[in-house]
């Protein structure tokens, strides 16, 4: 009898009764409730919230952005400040050492980390300074792309009629010539070589899928009420072009033209290796690799370090890209 | 207070705003030409509402974008006919000089305020974009400026939202932040292309009150496009019924609601929910807006009239002047008015609606 009447000798002490567990229930929602607020407060205190700020916003908390971003812009400071990550030369030759011999703690601690190539050059030193010629023709190669692409592309989707039809044929022309085989033939006859050069070579030829992305964008966006709407109130063309279709029709060319920046750094290497791209002395992984790949069977880490620069890179890019184009997006939120 | 004497609407008071004169709009599609506006006639005055009703695909929409030169063309052709604004044919004018009229003389109100304002910029850099663009202010007295239009148009705490995006406001605030970039220039005409129909029946009558209010404090000349009855009886003065590109009938306001002078108007009023007429079935026109590339012969309106007779469907109907600032193109106009014909489909006994209880409220799209 004691047993039902006594709290202290109830079976199951840990189980709450109803009204205490409704109680519980309602401090939880109430919890919830002021965190929301907090919530609440705390994005009021970041307003406005824009697209940019938004997809700002989204990217700081992706992982793959954090990555892709730490490296690149590591990437960029050797590429603009290659001394400061390294004493040495690239063109200094170690004619003591050899390429096969694999890297070793003596190496480490000339700060060689990654052993030498067949000259005897400092791998690391090459893998330091062999990023300015890829980040010069990824970035370069990319705003010259941009440019003509979002300029063409405007103006076709723009103007629509005799407009498109010209330009949508000139896409067409140059979208049938494949990249790496079109600049293989304009560099074969190019007498002197560099950066530039491949990058112009580039460039003529990788405008088009900009240029068809913008076209589209903005055949959307310039039905837009407010783009009427501010023709109605007496905004020109230019004004319209540039302050009311070219902001809201770029989302997609940015996430293009980032992925596609890897892929002319790629095409770059690829154009080196074949002998047709960079030449010596110019300090690059693609020529770098080329000139590794015939003692690959005894030393494989010569071509692995020059391969993995590119590799990293390349990724580094398409992944901003992909975070890039997940933030822009709504829908994908 | 002294007369500027080069100022034509102070010269002749009787000279319209803006006059619509025989305009004729088409556009040509795949499967022929669609005849949008088949002479449209209206006139604006200082000061004055005019409400264009009707469905939709009446004409209403373009023969507005045709005013504002906002219409894409092609596909679209005005194929005859002026618009007069200030006695000058803006149909004549060169392309800058029509460009100028937008916003500071002519402005107007979109529908959708989500959609017509930009959504990378914040409302205060677009309405300060009006004076930057047209007065070639500084960014910062225009963002002054765009403080003090959205405490005009009633926004509460202007000041802390001027820098807040479109998105971030409510249907209603929006639309009021669209009426104050329209009002910017102060312009002399307003175009309102539906300016409640996104909106929720509370805040349209504050949208509709804020609007009526500031068109009388402006004596700005308001064209009031809608399909709405319920929201013309309070704000319009004259109303112009449209059907298939034709102006049907015109008629002050609250004469229109007491008696309709052409079967369509009728017809209309007939099909708003009515609280003395509970439990009945409620009154539709029959049959739907014919099809504009293939117009019917006669009245367009012949097929879905209750008192069509074999002249209707052979004879473009004249417009008859009733009296008292009253037309209608019907051939049985006067009957009408007087309520003598037949209908075949119970319509009689069921007009007489008076509007300006504000009771009226209906859709008639």
């Amino acid at each position: 009898m004691s047993e039902t009447t006594t709290p202290d000798t109830n079976p199951e002490p840990t189980k709450p009764t109803l009204p205490e567990q409704r109680a519980g229930d309602l401090a939880a929602a109430e919890g919830e409730t002021l965190r929301k607020a907090a919530v609440l407060a705390a994005e009021k205190v970041e307003a406005p919230h824009s697209l940019a700020s938004d997809a700002w916003h989204e990217l700081r908390r992706n992982p793959f952005f954090v990555v892709s971003g730490v490296l690149i812009l590591l990437l960029l400071t050797i590429a603009a400040f290659p001394s400061w990550f390294t004493g040495k030369s690239p063109r200094d030759a170690e004619l003591r050492e050899h390429y096969i011999d694999p890297p070793q703690w003596s190496h480490f601690f000339q700060a060689d980390w990654f052993g030498y190539d067949g000259q005897g050059h400092s791998i690391y030193a090459r893998m330091i300074y062999g990023a300015r010629a890829s980040i010069i023709v990824g970035v370069a190669t990319t705003v010259m792309v941009a440019i003509l692409g979002i300029v063409i592309g405007m103006l076709a989707g723009y103007y629509g009629g005799w407009v498109d039809s010209v330009l949508s044929r000139v896409v067409d022309v140059f979208f049938s010539i494949p990249l790496l085989l079109g600049a293989l033939v304009i560099l074969m006859v190019t007498k002197d070589r560099n950066e530039w050069t491949v990058v112009l070579a580039l460039g003529i030829l990788g405008w088009t899928q900009i240029a068809r992305i913008m076209r589209g964008s903005v055949m959307t966006v310039k039905n837009s009420d407010f783009v009427v709407a501010a023709r109605a109130l007496g905004a020109r063309t230019p004004r319209i072009l540039m302050r009311h279709i070219l902001p809201n029709a770029i989302a997609p060319v940015i996430v293009v033209s980032t992925i596609s920046l890897g892929v002319f750094i790629a095409s770059e290497a690829t154009l080196s290796f074949l002998g047709i791209g960079l030449r010596e002395p110019t300090v690059s992984w693609g020529l770098d690799i080329a000139s590794a790949h015939e003692v690959l069977r005894d030393a494989p880490h010569v071509v692995f370090f020059p391969s993995a620069f590119l590799s990293v890179t390349v990724l580094s890019f398409i992944m901003l890209g992909d975070a890039v184009r997940d933030a822009l997006d709504p829908k994908l939120r | 207070m002294t007369i500027d004497i080069t100022d034509p609407v102070l010269v002749n008071p009787d000279m319209p705003l803006l006059e619509v004169d025989d305009l004729h709009v088409e556009f040509h599609t795949r499967d022929g030409v669609a005849h949008a506006v088949n002479g449209v006639s209206y006139q604006v005055h200082p000061g004055e509402t005019l409400a264009v009703l009707g469905e939709s695909g009446s004409g209403k929409s373009v023969t507005a974008q045709a005013i504002m030169g906002i219409l894409d063309m092609p596909p679209a052709r005005i194929s005859k006919g002026a618009i007069r604004f200030e006695g000058q044919d803006m149909l004549k004018m060169r392309k800058e000089e029509r460009r100028k009229l937008r916003g500071q003389r002519i402005a107007m109100i979109f529908q959708d305020s989500l959609s017509a304002l930009n959504p990378v910029y914040s409302v205060g850099f677009q309405l300060g974009e009006m004076f930057r663009v047209h007065r070639g202010m500084s960014r910062k007295d225009a963002k002054a400026k765009a403080v003090e239009l959205m405490d005009l148009v009633k926004i509460p705490a202007a000041k802390a939202r001027v820098g807040d995006y479109p998105h971030q406001f409510s249907g209603g605030m929006r639309q009021r932040i669209m009426i104050a970039m329209a009002l910017a220039l102060e312009p002399d005409l307003i175009i309102a292309d539906e300016p409640t129909t996104a909106l929720d029946v509370t805040v349209q009558a504050q949208v509709m009150g804020l609007l009526a209010e500031l068109q009388q404090e402006f004596r700005m000349g308001l064209i009031l496009i809608t399909h709405d009855l319920g929201v013309v009886a309070d704000v319009a003065d004259n109303i112009v019924v449209m059907y298939a590109g034709r102006i049907v009938e015109r008629a002050p306001v609250h004469a229109i609601y007491a008696n309709p002078g052409h079967p369509y108007t009728k017809g209309l009023l007939a099909s708003i929910p009515r609280l003395d007429l509970k439990g009945q079935d409620l009154y539709a026109i029959k049959g739907i807006p014919p099809n504009l590339t293939r117009i019917p012969p006669g009245c367009a309106f012949n097929p879905r009239c209750p008192y069509a007779q074999d002249v209707c469907r052979t004879d473009v109907p004249a417009v008859v002047d009733l009296g008292a600032h009253r037309q209608s193109a019907c051939h049985f106009a006067q009957a009408v008015l007087d309520g003598e014909l037949q209908a075949s489909d119970g319509l009689d006994g069921l007009d007489g609606v008076d509007g300006r209880d504000g009771e009226v409220s209906a859709d008639v799209r």
